[in-house]
């Protein structure tokens, strides 16, 4: 099954809402099994890149995924990074897990990197204790990797 | 000093990326073909028609930099970076990572696998690096 990904009007010149969207495209197609933690998610996301100036909103409502220009609505989570960090968060890597398919792996040089810039206050999650769930799920989505 | 762009150009920028060691460590997986880096037409500062280069990039290495006009020529590299002459100008001094500028939509994307544009941002970096080592004359100076 594709996956059902739509730009919202005025999504298509913001740079960083193509990308994410075409980056989550070709994920869920290179890995189908990325599929399943699509097709649960149902959450609002924000992200906000600091340094470029550029946010966007992923509202992802089971299997179905529009990407807004801007913040739109109450995200159940936020984002709030440098455009390089929100790019590192795309390259964490993922371990199998029993039951959970996968998760971040620990000891990961990139989830260090991540870990790190959340400590020095560089990435800012909002939410993330309320929706862990959401936030390991969104990471499988968007990584690269797994 | 080489005028931007034009072949001497690229035969210049094609120097600096092989010399260029962290650019050779960081692109040593790359296998997936080459990149195209397009300037759209702005007959105010004589660019009548799309111009742009084709890198030949393989595993660390730039084989091949072909200084290509029209987008037809470009279109054949996998990946296609397109912008105006403003946005690569800020590129090639190292004032605009693409990376930043792709967010920003000052840079476009028109072709290519993003995840593997993501895995390799270091070696994007690592290529603008180079392009700030060529000395380069804009059009509009």
């Amino acid at each position: 099954m594709e996956p059902q990904i739509e730009m919202a009007p005025g999504a298509e010149d913001n740079g960083l809402a193509s990308m994410l969207s075409g980056l989550i495209r070709q994920n869920l197609e290179d890995k189908p099994h990325k599929m399943r933690d699509f097709e649960r998610l149902r959450a609002t996301v924000a992200i906000i890149a600091d340094d470029a100036g550029v946010s966007l909103t992923l509202r992802f409502d089971r299997g179905r995924l529009v990407v807004h220009d801007g913040i739109v609505g109450i995200p159940d989570l936020t984002i709030r990074a440098s455009s390089d960090d929100i790019m590192n968060l795309s390259l964490v890597e993922l371990v199998p897990a029993p039951i959970l398919g996968a998760l971040p792996d620990l000891r990961g040089k990139v989830l260090r990197q991540v870990g790190e810039a959340f400590v020095k206050r560089r990435v800012k999650i909002y939410g993330a204790v309320a929706n862990v769930p959401t936030l390991v799920a969104l990471t499988r989505v968007v990584s690269i990797n797994g | 000093m080489a005028k931007f762009p034009s072949p001497e150009w690229a035969t210049a920028y094609k120097d600096a990326i092989n010399q260029n060691a962290a650019y050779r460590e960081a692109g040593k997986d790359w296998v997936h073909g080459p990149v195209a880096m397009v300037v759209k037409a702005d007959p105010a500062i004589g660019l009548a028609e799309d111009q742009g280069f084709v890198l030949a990039l393989h595993q660390g290495v730039c084989n091949e930099a072909e200084y290509v006009t029209g987008l037809e020529k470009a279109n054949v590299a996998p990946f296609v970076i397109v912008g105006d002459y403003a946005r690569w100008k800020q590129v090639v001094r190292g004032e605009l990572e693409p990376i930043k500028g792709m967010m920003q939509g000052k840079l476009k994307l028109t072709k290519g696998h993003m995840p593997t544009i993501v895995k390799f941002v270091e070696a994007s970096k690592q290529l603008v690096a180079s392009s700030a080592r060529v000395p380069t004359q804009f059009l509009d100076e």
